[in-house]
């Protein structure tokens, strides 16, 4: 097979196959004429290499079938560019935040293992960022091919544009904190408090929705944070074991830690709807009331084992008193002391967090009440 | 001046012209070859690898019609414009008109 041929069957794999033998017959007339053009001022028959000098003239194989593609030149268009620059920008800060914020509870957990939790760290991003980029740029190349136009590329307002501040982590706390809308349409005073609560809230989001995120990777075991399952003790290591109201609550709390991260994915998305999160806030809230009442209610937490020595930590209204408190400075470092400890500590917080639930809701009604449509 | 800078422009200003000087050409039928030489005769130089693609498309757009002849004991394809082609080229020969006329006003 001689050396053009060999460069049309390069050309024509690439090309359609409706289209394949009409394009190569026409590529090889073109080549066919330079060929003779040549052959005719050099009074003598063309060398391959002679021909192969032709052939690179008229483009690489790859680069010529391109030019006889029907649709987009590009995977992703000029068009469509900026918007994925910036989910990618946006994105890769995101992950790397996760990631941080990973790493920070592995080296809490386990500072021995420093070592191992960098190496992870690392992996983590690099594993989770060309997920991300893989993902945006099948999204992107599919909206290009089909040239598919979504709502938010045709029509935006001015009010949406502190959020594509996110591309920048040092505007993260300002930038979705503005919603000119809704500071036009308050009065001075209540528009000043909640400029100033607005702002704060924005970052909270943020990063209320990175910890959300470590928290169901963890929750769904996709993320392992060592030295939660056992412990270092006076005679031992002591296994923690999950009571059985874990199992139960397992898919409520799923839900309640995703719809959470729902809604704080919500505030980055669309800033301006500050009402609507306000209103979707109380639900969770309520939700993680509820879970709240039924560890209560169940009272086993977990079951600590040393050796044949078993303990169990129990939550309930008992461990909610200042005697409980107080028996916490005269524990020993024993099992049952330590479950005894536990259980008050792990009671407590557990009453801090349904109490700042129902002040999350409080804030969430007042706020709902306050932000015009 | 940047030579390859200006190059780049160059290149971005014939490539604005190149759809209207190949549908006047191709007021008499030619092949691709034979376009092309026509196009440099008249100073505008064109790569077949882009010239070929662009009758495609050209033909694609109801601009052109073509047909495979055998000229010379080779296949040739054989392009002309149409009647939507004939029009176009109309229509845009005003519209480079206007443009001329205002860039020498600028210039």
């Amino acid at each position: 097979m001689d050396v053009i041929e060999r460069y049309l069957e390069a050309v024509a794999a690439q090309l359609s196959t409706e289209d394949r033998e009409d394009i190569v017959a026409e590529l090889r007339d073109l080549i066919l004429s330079r060929v003779e053009a040549k052959e005719q001022e050099l009074g003598r028959a063309l060398t391959d290499d002679e021909k192969e000098a032709i052939l690179h003239e008229i483009g690489h194989p790859l680069v010529v079938a391109a030019r006889y593609r029907k649709g987009p030149d590009s995977l992703i268009g000029p068009e469509l560019f900026p918007y994925w620059l910036f989910g990618a920008k946006a994105g890769l800060i995101v992950v790397a935040a996760v990631q941080v914020l990973v790493l920070m509870l592995r080296v809490l957990g386990d500072p021995a293992d420093f070592g191992q939790a960098i190496a992870q760290g690392f992996h983590g991003f690099f594993t989770g960022a060309l997920t991300l980029l893989g993902a945006l740029t099948l999204a992107g190349a599919i909206m290009e091919h089909y040239g598919l136009k979504p709502a938010w590329l045709t029509t935006w307002r001015v009010g949406d544009l502190p959020a594509y501040g996110l591309a920048d982590p040092a505007k993260w706390g300002a930038a979705m904190s503005s919603s000119g809308k809704a500071k036009v349409a308050r009065p001075s005073e209540v528009r000043n408090w909640a400029g100033r609560l607005e702002g704060r809230e924005a970052s909270e989001a943020l990063w209320s929705l990175i910890a959300g995120t470590v928290f169901v990777l963890w929750w769904i075991d996709v993320l392992h944070v060592p030295g939660l399952s056992q412990f270092g003790l006076r005679g031992g290591e002591v296994a923690v074991t999950a009571a059985p109201i874990w199992s139960a609550l397992f898919a409520p709390i799923l839900a309640w830690a995703v719809a959470g991260t729902a809604v704080d994915a919500l505030g980055l998305i669309q800033p301006q709807a500050a009402r609507l999160r306000a209103f979707l806030k109380i639900p969770v809230s309520m939700g993680g009331m509820w879970i709240g009442w039924r560890l209560f209610e169940a009272r086993h937490w977990f079951t600590l084992t040393q050796g044949d020595q078993i303990a169990h930590v129990e939550g309930g209204p008992a461990n909610v008193s200042s005697e409980a408190l107080r028996a916490i400075n005269d524990a020993g470092r024993g099992l049952t002391d330590t479950a005894m400890t536990l259980s008050t500590v792990l009671s407590w917080v557990l009453v801090v967090m349904m109490l700042a639930l129902v002040l999350d809701i409080a804030k969430q009604m007042w706020r709902m009440a306050t932000i015009p449509d | 001046m940047d030579k390859e800078l200006f190059e780049t422009m160059r290149l971005e200003l014939r490539r604005g012209s190149l759809v209207l000087a190949v549908l006047a050409c191709l007021r008499t039928e030619r092949y691709g070859y034979s376009l092309r030489q026509a196009l440099a005769a008249d100073g505008l130089e064109m790569e077949e690898s882009t010239l070929y693609p662009l009758l495609r498309r050209l033909e694609g757009q109801g601009l052109l019609t073509s047909e495979w002849r055998e000229e010379e004991k080779r296949k040739k394809r054989f392009y002309v414009l149409s009647p939507g082609g004939e029009a176009m080229l109309a229509a845009l020969t005003e519209e480079w008109r206007g443009i001329n006329a205002s860039l020498d006003r600028m210039l």
